[in-house]
């Protein structure tokens, strides 16, 4: 998830719990508010309509003894009642309550004190209630109205929580992108820094770009040392290849240990292979080749099928091809996607069998240029499909006959130009390698 | 023909140089920048085989100072360096070819050839083997008046086999001179072998080819 969005929730139900609770605590601290409010009313009426009775008399009021008063305001939200009470009864306390009351057929609740009094030797009791109708529905709607204001608020504050959020992590998303989404060439690494005033992120950028640096270096090192076993190997291998030769041709030699030179020279040469293809995959990795030209590559399969016909006649072998048109597949390097082409073709005639077939096909669809090489050979076994683009492990095979290295190039060459690239085999009937282009249509 | 060899490897230098003279070439060796600037401002050569990879010298400033000084050298890149644009920039300063290490020495005459006849002239055009004649120029191959159809591949065989004649060339020196570092670390499996059984064959449809020597279990020869 993504971390404005989790900012954004946080914020929204922080905001939520804080209201959730406001709303079932306000109606609560409301209600006893405007109770201690009435109460303090009705407390200060009964003081003084007790008043009025000490100073004037109960009979101002009760028009004769043993007899009750009541008396409502016109709309009944308000009343007063005194009614004697039996000498018997215990006189209660002050008591403040609600009360349900039927005025005028309304069942109306009512916040009711209830005061005793002696008058006369004769226990009375006063009654003053309030009606709540009235408060519980301006309760109702201020209540309904700070919801909704809540809300609105909520909403608008989650908009401008992302909103920010969003600006904020600006710089973030510009260093992932400049920085950490590179093609994998250290070498081309934009040390710029992000500009941002969040301490955090230009902390964060500084990080990386010293990480960088230090990728950089190494891979320059690394460069530099490639560059220099090349030159420290191939060099004495120069020397030893040009010394045979030179033996040979001085006829300096015996011709009995002619051959052994020439043995030898053979095996100098396949040092110096390896050498160079190890070179080759390294300097492809380490991004040292351009990707340039756009490439026609029906037309490349027919320059590798040409360039290899003798072979393939060698070994009767008959290649059938069934090309699709295709717009060109690029910005890619021609040499080495030839090398690629070749290394498969050549495999291909190299284990088949005398008389054999190799199937090219390409087929162009949904912007994707499927290249089958198959061939009617000897096979892989399936233990080894595993291995047989990885370079390291092809030299631990001690099945005696090593592809060599070819298919790892051919591995690395398609992983450069990202091309995806599949095997499958079947013992003593053939393989078959499958190449996936990207191909961008001109418009 | 003059030809400095700058090399700061000396048993590498000397090799080059022993071969060379044996092909009648004159050699000059430098094993370092300076004394290579030095020698190639006092001397006239037709020939700068250079190693880029000098102790002392950046060999391309090298080239680019030489070359200003010698527009009538022909230079040759020797490297064992490997980077990519290394050739590229090599020729783009005005060498005329450009040589991996390792290579081979036959090789290495056979473009000093081939800069000649494209720079001066200076080799014979036609080649006669046999009772063939060999245009080098418009790459043919005539019996009296019948031209004789081959290959880019079989042309190039039979040129390097009579730029070398009398001479062995091995299976994986003519290997290397045709198919350039494509092919992989197997010489066992015969292509060129292919190559001269076709040539063979379209060539005795003409004439007599007994001066294809086929040398058992090593290569082949053309005597002259």
């Amino acid at each position: 998830m993504k971390l404005q969005v989790k900012l954004a929730i946080y914020n929204a139900l922080s905001k939520g719990i804080i209201i959730a609770a406001f709303g079932v605590l306000m109606p609560l601290i409301v209600k006893q508010v405007v109770y201690d409010h009435i109460d303090k009313r009705l407390i200060a009426r009964t003081d003084r309509v007790l008043m009025i009775i000490s100073k004037g008399g109960i009979n101002e009021i009760i028009m004769e003894q043993d007899c009750s008063f009541e008396s409502y305001n016109i709309l009944k939200e308000e009343f007063i009642s005194i009614e004697p009470l039996s000498n018997g009864t215990p006189a209660p306390e002050t008591i403040i309550g609600n009360e349900q009351r039927d005025v005028g057929g309304e069942r109306l609740t009512h916040r009711v004190i209830k005061q005793s009094f002696v008058y006369d030797n004769q226990l009375y009791q006063l009654n003053i209630g309030e009606g709540l109708s009235t408060i519980y529905q301006l309760n109702k709607i201020i209540m309904q109205f700070s919801l909704t204001l809540m809300i609105i608020f909520i909403i608008v504050s989650v908009f401008i929580d992302i909103g920010f959020a969003r600006l904020m992590l600006k710089p973030f998303n510009k260093i992932v992108k400049q920085k950490l989404q590179l093609s994998g060439n250290p070498a081309s690494y934009n040390f710029d820094s992000v500009k941002t005033s969040t301490w955090e992120f230009s902390y964060l950028d500084k990080s990386i770009n010293e990480l960088m640096k230090k990728t950089k270096d190494a891979f320059l090192i690394e460069k530099e040392f490639i560059a220099n076993v090349a030159h420290e190997l191939l060099t004495p291998i120069s020397i030893l290849q040009n010394r045979m030769e030179n033996m040979i041709i001085g006829n300096e030699v015996p011709v009995e240990f002619e051959n052994k030179i020439i043995e030898s020279q053979k095996t100098l040469s396949r040092l110096s292979k390896i050498i160079r293809a190890l070179l080759l995959i390294s300097k492809i990795e380490n991004d040292q080749y351009l990707k340039q030209e756009d490439v026609n590559l029906p037309a490349l399969v027919d320059e590798v099928i040409s360039e290899l016909e003798e072979v393939m006649e060698e070994k009767d072998v008959h290649a059938v091809l069934n090309l699709e048109k295709v717009p060109p597949f690029g910005p890619g390097n021609k040499s080495l996607l030839f090398t690629m082409i070749f290394n498969l073709v050549n495999n291909a005639i190299r284990y088949n069998n005398i008389g054999g077939h190799i199937f090219i096909r390409g087929t162009y669809a949904n912007n994707q240029y499927i290249l089958e090489v198959e061939d009617t050979g000897i096979g892989i076994e399936t233990n080894q499909l595993d291995n047989i683009f990885d370079r390291f492990k092809r030299f631990g095979s001690n099945d005696g006959q090593g592809y060599g290295l070819g298919l790892p190039i051919v591995k690395t060459i398609a992983d450069f130009h990202r091309v995806a690239i599949f095997v499958s085999s079947k013992r003593m009937k053939g393989t078959t390698f499958t190449l996936k282009f990207q191909i961008t249509p001109v418009a | 023909m003059n030809v400095l060899i700058v090399e700061d490897e000396k048993s590498l230098s000397h090799e080059v140089e022993i071969y060379l003279t044996k092909q009648g070439y004159n050699c000059d060796v430098a094993f370092n920048g300076k004394s290579a600037s030095e020698k190639i401002f006092v001397n006239a050569y037709d020939f700068v085989l250079l190693d880029i990879g000098l102790p002392d010298y950046n060999g391309f400033d090298l080239l680019k100072e030489a070359r200003e000084g010698n527009r009538d050298s022909a230079f040759i890149i020797l490297t064992a360096r490997s980077e990519t644009d290394d050739k590229i920039k090599g020729l783009d300063l005005g060498a005329d070819d450009y040589l991996a290490k390792p290579f081979s020495l036959m090789e290495l005459h056979s473009r000093m050839q081939a800069i000649l006849r494209r720079k001066h002239g200076l080799t014979t055009n036609a080649i006669r083997i046999g009772e063939f004649l060999m245009d080098i120029n418009n790459r043919t191959v005539h019996y009296g008046e019948q031209l004789v159809n081959l290959t880019r591949k079989e042309f190039d065989l039979l040129h390097y086999l009579a730029l070398h004649k009398n001479r062995v060339l091995t299976r994986m020196q003519l290997t290397e001179h045709i198919w350039g570092d494509v092919m992989e670390e197997d010489y066992d499996s015969n292509y060129i072998d292919v190559h001269i059984k076709n040539l063979r064959k379209k060539l005795s449809a003409f004439g007599g080819t007994d001066w294809l020597e086929t040398v058992r279990g090593i290569g082949y020869r053309l005597n002259q």
